[in-house]
């Protein structure tokens, strides 16, 4: 048995690796459990909702947001939901910046903190079929 | 115009989401996926005609 059924049977076996994993990547859970079209879209319809909202102007909010309100603190769990497009954003500085002279940056937040919630769904949702609960 | 096409691109990429998710087999996907796209825009046409009539 090769190294790589290996880790791939491991991670079968695993439905809190599979939904950490497709919190990190989006539609990346549903492509190991070889549910090949719907990762394709919805991880894919994730990724286009965090690109137009960081195009629309939407900025990132980080986790510490001391001092801009309690607001603020909802917002960057729900950005967070975007796993590692939050954390490539956040370290390259891209879509960081508030951009509220733009008049789509309030529709970009929108789209960047969506995007988040329906990851955090989609890895809800590879977790589920992981466990059986779900085909 | 330009909101108008940012709200239905939402609606088409929570839809798609929401389709792949919430049925199990691919006739469902579909038709709820559809079903949630029509209301988003639905509604989002409801809000715009109720707050018309608001004054600023």
């Amino acid at each position: 048995m090769s190294n790589e059924r290996v880790v791939q049977q491991g991670l079968k076996q695993s439905p809190l690796l599979i939904c950490l994993v497709a919190l990190l990547i989006p539609g990346a859970g549903h492509l190991i459990l070889k549910r090949v079209v719907r990762s394709l879209l919805m991880g894919g319809a994730v990724l286009l909702m965090f690109i137009i909202g960081i195009a629309l102007g939407g900025h990132i909010y980080g986790v510490n947001n001391a001092g801009t309100g309690l607001l603020s603190y909802v917002f960057g769990f729900c950005n967070v939901g975007n796993g590692l497009l939050y954390g490539f954003s956040f370290l390259s500085g891209i879509g960081v910046e508030d951009q509220a002279v733009r008049p789509t940056s309030e529709y970009g937040n929108v789209f960047l903190m969506v995007s988040g919630l329906l990851n955090y769904i989609l890895a809800m949702d590879a977790y589920d079929i992981a466990s059986g609960r779900k085909h | 115009m330009t909101h108008f096409l940012v709200m239905t691109l939402f609606a088409l990429l929570v839809a798609i989401v929401f389709g792949a998710v919430g049925r199990d087999t691919a006739r469902g996907r579909v038709l709820y996926g559809v079903k949630v796209f029509i209301e988003f825009v639905g509604v989002g046409f409801m809000l715009a005609w109720l707050l018309y009539w608001i004054p600023n």
